[in-house]
């Protein structure tokens, strides 16, 4: 039988190359990548070509896009350039994404793998616990937290990644749960592993492709969610973020559409792409899916 | 019968008085009144209780002017007109004020108002009301007989009828609020039995206040309408959507030049600013005068010389706000035009602050700019225009965003700022609403629109205090013209512009509420055309 295996699987083949293989034939998952690999290059490479500061006033408030040659996508209501707040609003915006989902990574596995793995008492804690935090609505939630101290950007991704995070701890605890019975684990266990040894190098690297999926994700949540807060008008008035101009903006939407939706565009786009992406991460790491 | 009614009030006036009275009433009756039909309000504020002998602001002000009565009322310009009060007269040195009451007037539950509870309310409003200084030159208030009203000043006081008037002293029934208990937490301030045009029948917080005519009122005749339901929107758009299905006919203290804008455009409404000279409402950019760079006079007048109020009128408000450059609106009759009035000059900022130090060559000078939030166009954009404006000027400005109201007014009246956007209103007379900005006596730490600048001239102090006691109008002008030149030329505060208040209403509401108090003064002539 491992001969069967042997010849139709070449051993040289990693498990992450091996997803890669599938990632790479899906068209949308391709796509996906594209518009992020799009974003993220505007956004680092932007400001080295097209250096406008986006708080300067640069022409008249309101000017449609298209109308002045040096301002291609127009101004907003107090006169700033569009396409210099798109461009630096991008990094804050990613970084917003980026630090949410770390954060939800980080407690929510830290939870989820002790509950999952230890069971018992500690688990029923941990759970009560994460309930506690998953009943409460989540924007309401961040709102009130961002309230509460300053709106600036880190409290921003703090505020998201603490009302985010309970997922991430349910979807780690019921991987825990399952991967803590296997033999491989039983086996580790034999030879004398400690449970930290368990926990962080046996049973984690397995559990991780779920966890990739739901992480990508939950990126795309969080910049939904900093759009959310700032269309509220909780975010920091001093980074430019395309929520700011979102919240900025939105008051002006009937009379200039453009103030709002090319952020929101933008967004859009970006979110996109991170959730293609994440589906992407799903088939390649899905087992049934494999040599298809 | 109308012309009559005109005439017979006439000749129960006395002075000049009466022919400004009439003159501004004869319009009324040009043309055939309709009677009854329910006149909808828009309204974004949210009123705690509708008493307003000891609640200031503009969210009791409304609903309370219709409720109860006042001794004196005003037009479109600042000339009381009778109205509770019959007639009035001063004494030879000022300092007393002897008002006859209308006969037969009754609140409404039908007792008759008497001085006795003019008297009384007008103590209640000299305890309990925020704007102590309205009535604190009072030694004491007489009622010789029941209609009557005497009151004795320790100095003159010629701001005193302009307290008498819509939205400061309601005349509030006695023998219902004396009760023994706290009249500030009064339950019966929610439905108060009033003496005005309309009684209130329901409040609900949040949803709407309704106003049925009162039968009673002292003035034959009146009001007109049947109702008033003052109904609360969310916010403005709303408030406007609502105006424009018909659901509300009169949206007043709409501030959004965008609406505004598109309410003119569309041309089935009527928009006007009148109505607003009273409130004076001036939106400016105040500093901390004790901050260790803005106590630097050329600091501040550098950052007066770098903001562009005309980008903020013409661009931020659509051309519909009027600058503001001094203490009082230009509708007061205390405005004058000769102060500094910093315009824009980039080269001037610049080099007043090169002289303080700061900019090439010295340090980059930094500071914080705050807000009070929800009044987007009036703070929020201004405040970004603000830090966009002074970058220009090589001033960094971090603006700081405050969750809501109480956080705001806790940061600044614990002076935990260096400049603020703020709203302060003038209040018909700069005794009420101005002089607290900026008299030393009125450094208030924890009260909020106190002097929170830390602002302190003792020649600023004496002018103003002459003026408040000056009984001779040209004089008392001439004393605010060199207070106000004084406090420019010190510049504790940059006054930006005029809020646009602006009411909007369909073509069927007649005599418009456009005096100098607008909505807060009594809507006892609007009428409805069918």
């Amino acid at each position: 039988m491992t001969a069967v295996t042997k010849t139709s699987v070449p051993a040289a083949r990693g498990p992450m190359v091996e997803a890669w293989g599938i990632f790479r034939r899906s068209p949308s998952a391709m796509l996906g990548l594209a518009l992020l690999a799009v974003v993220i290059l505007m956004t680092f490479a932007g400001p080295f070509l097209y250096g406008v500061d986006p708080f300067e006033i640069v022409w008249a408030p309101l000017t449609p896009p298209g109308q002045e040659a040096a301002i291609p996508l127009g101004t907003d209501n107090l006169g700033r350039d569009i396409l210099a707040g798109l461009i630096e609003g991008g990094s804050a915006t990613l970084a917003v994404g980026f630090a949410a989902a770390l954060i939800t990574m980080l407690i929510g596995v830290m939870v989820g793998a002790y509950a999952g793995f230890y069971g018992g008492v500690v688990d029923d804690v941990l759970m009560r616990f994460t309930e506690f935090f998953q009943v409460l609505p989540p924007l309401l939630f961040a709102m009130v937290v961002v309230t509460l101290f300053q709106p600036t950007l880190v409290n921003v991704a703090l505020a998201i990644g603490i009302v985010s995070w309970p997922q991430t701890a349910r979807l780690t605890r019921s991987e825990f749960r399952r991967i803590r019975t296997l033999e491989y684990v039983s086996a580790m266990r034999a030879i004398g592993a400690g449970d930290s040894n368990i926990i962080w190098r046996v049973i984690l690297p397995n559990a991780l492709p779920p966890l990739i999926v739901s992480a990508t994700l939950t990126i795309g949540m969080a910049i939904l969610f900093e759009a959310g807060l700032s269309f509220l008008g909780l975010s920091d008035p001093n980074v430019m973020s395309w929520g700011l101009m979102i919240g900025s903006g939105r008051e002006y939407l009937l009379d200039a559409w453009w103030v709002v939706t090319l952020p929101g565009a933008m967004i859009f786009l970006t979110v996109l792409g991170v959730s293609l992406v994440g589906d992407g991460l799903n088939d390649a790491f899905n087992p049934r899916l494999r040599e298809r | 019968m109308t012309l009559s009614f005109a005439f017979s009030r006439r000749f129960l006036l006395t002075g000049a008085v009466a022919l400004t009275a009439v003159g501004t009433a004869l319009p009324i009756f040009a043309q055939d009144v309709q009677k009854g039909g329910t006149l909808v309000m828009a309204s974004l504020q949210k009123p705690r209780h509708l008493n307003a002998a000891v609640q200031s602001g503009l969210a009791t002000a409304v609903p309370a002017a219709q409720i109860f009565a006042t001794l004196l009322r005003y037009g479109a310009d600042f000339e009381p007109q009778p109205y509770l009060a019959e007639s009035w007269e001063f004494s030879d040195d000022n300092t007393v004020l002897t008002l006859k009451l209308h006969s037969g007037a009754t609140f409404h539950d039908g007792q008759p108002i008497t001085a006795t509870d003019v008297i009384w309310s007008l103590d209640v409003a000299k305890q309990n009301h925020p704007f102590s200084s309205m009535l604190e030159p009072v030694e004491a208030f007489g009622a010789p007989d029941p209609q009557t009203v005497v009151i004795r000043m320790k100095q003159p006081h010629p701001a005193i009828l302009l307290v008498l008037s819509s939205a400061l002293t309601p005349v509030l029934p006695k023998h219902v609020f004396d009760d023994g208990q706290d009249i500030k937490s009064n339950p019966k301030n929610n439905l108060p039995i009033g003496s005005g045009p309309f009684k209130v029948t329901a409040f609900e917080p949040g949803q709407h206040i309704i106003l049925e005519r009162y039968d009673g009122f002292f003035l034959e005749g009146k009001p007109y309408l049947d109702r008033i339901i003052i109904r609360q929107y969310q916010d403005a758009n709303s408030g406007v959507l609502a105006l424009e299905s018909g659901e509300a006919q009169i949206f007043p203290l709409l501030d959004s030049t965008r609406l505004i804008r598109r309410l003119e455009k569309s041309g089935t409404m009527t928009v006007t600013d009148q109505g607003y000279a009273g409130i004076g409402p001036v939106n400016w950019l105040a500093f901390n005068t004790k901050n260790s760079a803005l106590s630097d006079l050329r600091v501040r007048q550098a950052m007066a010389y770098a903001i562009d109020r005309n980008f903020v009128t013409k661009a931020l408000h659509s051309g519909l706000s009027k600058p503001a450059i001094e203490p009082v609106v230009q509708d007061s009759i205390f405005f004058a035009p000769d102060v500094e009035s910093y315009d824009f000059d980039l080269d001037k900022a610049k080099a007043l602050l090169a002289e303080a130090g700061y900019g090439e060559g010295g340090n980059t000078l930094q500071l914080r700019i705050d807000y009070i939030p929800d009044i987007e166009e009036q703070q929020r954009a201004v405040a970004e225009y603000i830090k966009a404006a002074l970058a220009k000027a090589g001033v960094e400005v971090t603006v700081r965003a405050s969750p809501d109201f109480p956080t705001w007014a806790q940061r600044i009246s614990s002076y935990d700022f260096d400049m603020t956007m703020d709203q302060v209103f003038n209040w018909g007379d700069p005794v009420i609403g101005v002089n607290r900005t900026y008299l030393c006596s009125n450094i208030r730490e924890g009260i909020i629109w106190s002097n929170t600048q830390q602002y302190c001239n003792e020649t600023v102090d004496r002018l103003l205090n002459q003026a408040g006691v000056e009984p001779d109008l040209a004089k008392r002008k001439d004393l605010y013209a060199q207070a106000f030149r004084q406090i420019t030329a010190d510049i504790p505060i940059h006054f930006i512009n005029q809020v646009p208040y602006h009411t909007v209403y369909s073509q069927a509401v007649q005599n418009p509420p456009v005096s100098i108090w607008g909505a807060m003064g009594p809507m006892d002539e609007v009428w409805l055309k069918q």
